[in-house]
């Protein structure tokens, strides 16, 4: 039984078409032409209790837009929605007890207040018994080490110590559902990694439901076992975060650094990345080229200072499936 | 009373809906009006120049009204100390007034955070409303302080208790209509972020005509007529005409009755808006 359910999922934006020049924006109030944009179309989607899926996308795709339909304060076009069983535009308010949402670059912490009345707030506003209100606060303040700024007001705050103080709120009233929107953006190498300790610790100790928003794939790569790909509004892949390397792993570059400049770079069964000049990348598929027929080869036919192998980071998996688009990749034998 | 339920429930309350009968949870509202006490009293500066510039203002006003009184004794058989005495309150009572809970629409909206609030289990119309009656809270504290330095400089009537209670009814009255005139300006912002310049003339508008700076039965022949009419005078001229007697008790009925109404109309309207505007939010996606 799914906790999060979506079927053809769609949101259209309609706005009136601007008028240009002058007296434009008159004619645009009262203009009865729209233009429409496709933000999501078409997501049909199903999570298990207890996953942490990674929704990854370039900017545009259509992530922020299905997170406002999952949280209920976007009214879908068409398409079904369900989330801990409740239809989250319905039923905004008894959506918005099951669900926890954190988002990198607004805080839902009050500004002029100390920290902890923030979490005060929080406790009445979702009607947190103490005993549970106490239990949670002390743990979080514990694991987000929020000690030495719990009595700072928010704006006071660094970007570090907000986002720790943004965590804990979500996480005050035990979500079953928590849509982390690119919680680690800005932050130093150090506040990340805290973070990404606290997502696993929630998501394996208390078995919360996790989907995390990201332009960082180091976050997805440390949490997710599970990615769903978007692209353009629609689901390019939806699966193992293994399967994706695997499929497109059989893919190595070879980098070589040239000693004099070399124009045109050519290998026979590798493809060119990029070159500048002083140094090239080449892909090739391991199953079909070995390597170090390659480097013999590119030795023979230019004066080479250096010569890297790369294995494939998700990183630029993903980054390869934005520019060219996604061609489901034959499995490779094992 | 129908309107006033559809009010609160569009916002907030389909997830307490059981059987029918509508359960709010007042604590979440109880704690943000504390909590905007507290973030109020810690603009102290703010505070202190408040009392300081409303202090001042009595004293000037009592000057003018004493200067012009004595070209023209006693227009409308409104006595000089009964003009002091409805200039005075009129100046405490905006104390309490000018506070405007609902700018958060219009601030939220503009900051994109209205998402974030539309995310929790509450009724956002309703936080607002609890919101300005924390300020309110705060500035109610200050009145006191106003008054006895206000005292220092000049003489203010005490009515009788009973025409006491009927003012602090018709001010709690005009209170709420005052909430949905402030609502329904700040949700211009719904449609049209830039709401500045309409608010400035509505202000200035409702200042002249609601009877804080000039009773409204100053006004002459048609415009005399026209103000009583406005919404405005349910705000200020009620609470204060029955404060310095100029209504007397067999006329309280009607009064409160002209009030209610507003506010019945204007929470009606309100909701109305609430309605289109919260839905503009979630169709154009915050």
């Amino acid at each position: 039984m799914p906790i999060i359910r979506t079927r053809d999922l769609r949101k259209v934006f309609r706005s009136p078409r601007r008028v240009p020049g002058a007296f434009g924006a008159l004619r645009t109030l009262l203009s009865r032409e729209y233009e429409e944009k496709i933000a999501v179309d078409g997501v049909t989607m199903s999570l298990e209790a207890g996953e942490l899926v990674g929704y990854i996308g370039p900017n545009g795709a259509g992530k922020s837009t299905t997170i406002k339909m999952l949280t209920g304060i976007l009214v879908p076009t068409s398409g079904e929605i369900e989330v801990a069983g409740v239809v989250p535009h319905e039923a905004r308010t008894e959506n918005a007890r099951n669900i926890g949402v954190v988002f990198g670059q607004r805080s839902q912490l009050y500004w002029d207040l100390p920290l902890v009345e923030s979490f005060e707030l929080l406790r009445a506003i979702y009607g947190i018994p103490q005993a549970q209100y106490r239990r949670n606060l002390d743990a979080f303040i514990e694991l987000l080490q929020m000690d030495e700024f719990l009595r700072t007001p928010v704006r006071q705050l660094s970007l570090g110590q907000r986002m720790r103080g943004d965590f804990a709120a979500a996480m005050l009233h035990d979500p079953k559902i928590v849509y982390l929107d690119e919680p680690t953006i800005g932050l130093d190498v150090v506040a990340k990694e805290a973070i990404r300790e606290f997502i696993a610790r929630i998501n394996a100790e208390r078995g919360t439901t996790i989907i995390l928003t990201t332009h960082d794939l180091a976050d997805v790569e440390r949490l997710c076992s599970r990615i769903v790909l978007i692209d353009h509004g629609h689901v390019v892949f939806d699966g193992d975060v293994e399967r994706l390397k695997n499929a497109y792993g059989k893919f190595r570059t070879l980098v070589l650094a040239f000693d004099e400049p070399v124009a045109h770079p050519v290998l026979d069964g590798a493809e060119l990345e990029e070159a500048d000049g002083a140094t090239a990348r080449f892909r090739f598929d391991r199953n079909r080229e070995r390597a170090d027929l390659l480097i013999r080869q590119a030795s023979e036919r230019y004066r080479l200072s250096d010569v890297t192998l790369e294995e494939p980071d998700l990183e630029s998996i993903i980054r390869r499936i934005y520019v060219e688009g996604y061609a489901q990749p034959e499995e490779t034998p094992r | 009373m129908h309107l006033w339920p559809a009010f609160l429930r569009l916002d907030g309350m389909d997830g307490s809906m059981k059987a029918g009968v509508m359960r709010m949870r007042f604590a979440p509202y109880v704690e943000f009006a504390k909590k905007a006490f507290a973030r109020e009293a810690t603009y102290r500066m703010e505070v202190a120049t408040e009392v300081g510039s409303l202090v001042l203002r009595v004293y000037l006003l009592r000057s003018l009204w004493t200067a012009l009184y004595a070209q023209n004794a006693a227009p409308m058989n409104l006595p000089l100390h009964s003009m002091i005495t409805y200039a005075t309150v009129a100046l405490l009572m905006s104390l309490i007034l000018e506070v405007d809970g609902t700018r958060l629409i219009r601030e939220k909206l503009r900051e994109g955070s209205i998402a974030t609030d539309l995310m929790k289990p509450i009724s956002v119309p309703f936080y607002f409303f609890s919101d300005g009656i924390g300020q309110t809270g705060l500035h109610a504290v200050l009145v006191i302080p106003s008054l006895l330095f206000s005292l220092l400089l000049v003489h203010i009537d005490v009515p009788s208790p009973a025409v006491l209670g009927a003012f602090a009814l018709s001010f709690a009255l005009g209170y709420c209509v005052n909430f949905f005139i402030n609502f329904l300006m700040n949700s211009i912002a719904f449609w049209t972020l830039e709401t500045f310049a309409i608010q400035l003339i509505v202000r200035w508008v409702s200042d002249l005509l609601s009877g804080q700076i000039i009773p409204l039965m100053f006004f002459p022949g048609v415009l005399g007529r026209l103000v009583v009419a406005l919404p405005f005078a349910a705000v200020y001229s009620t609470p204060l005409l029955i404060y310095v007697g100029v209504i007397p008790p067999s006329g309280w009925a009607s009064a409160f009755a002209v009030q209610i109404a507003w506010l019945v109309s204007f929470a009606a309207l309100s909701s109305l808006v609430w309605r289109a505007g919260a839905r503009r939010v979630v169709i154009q996606g915050g």
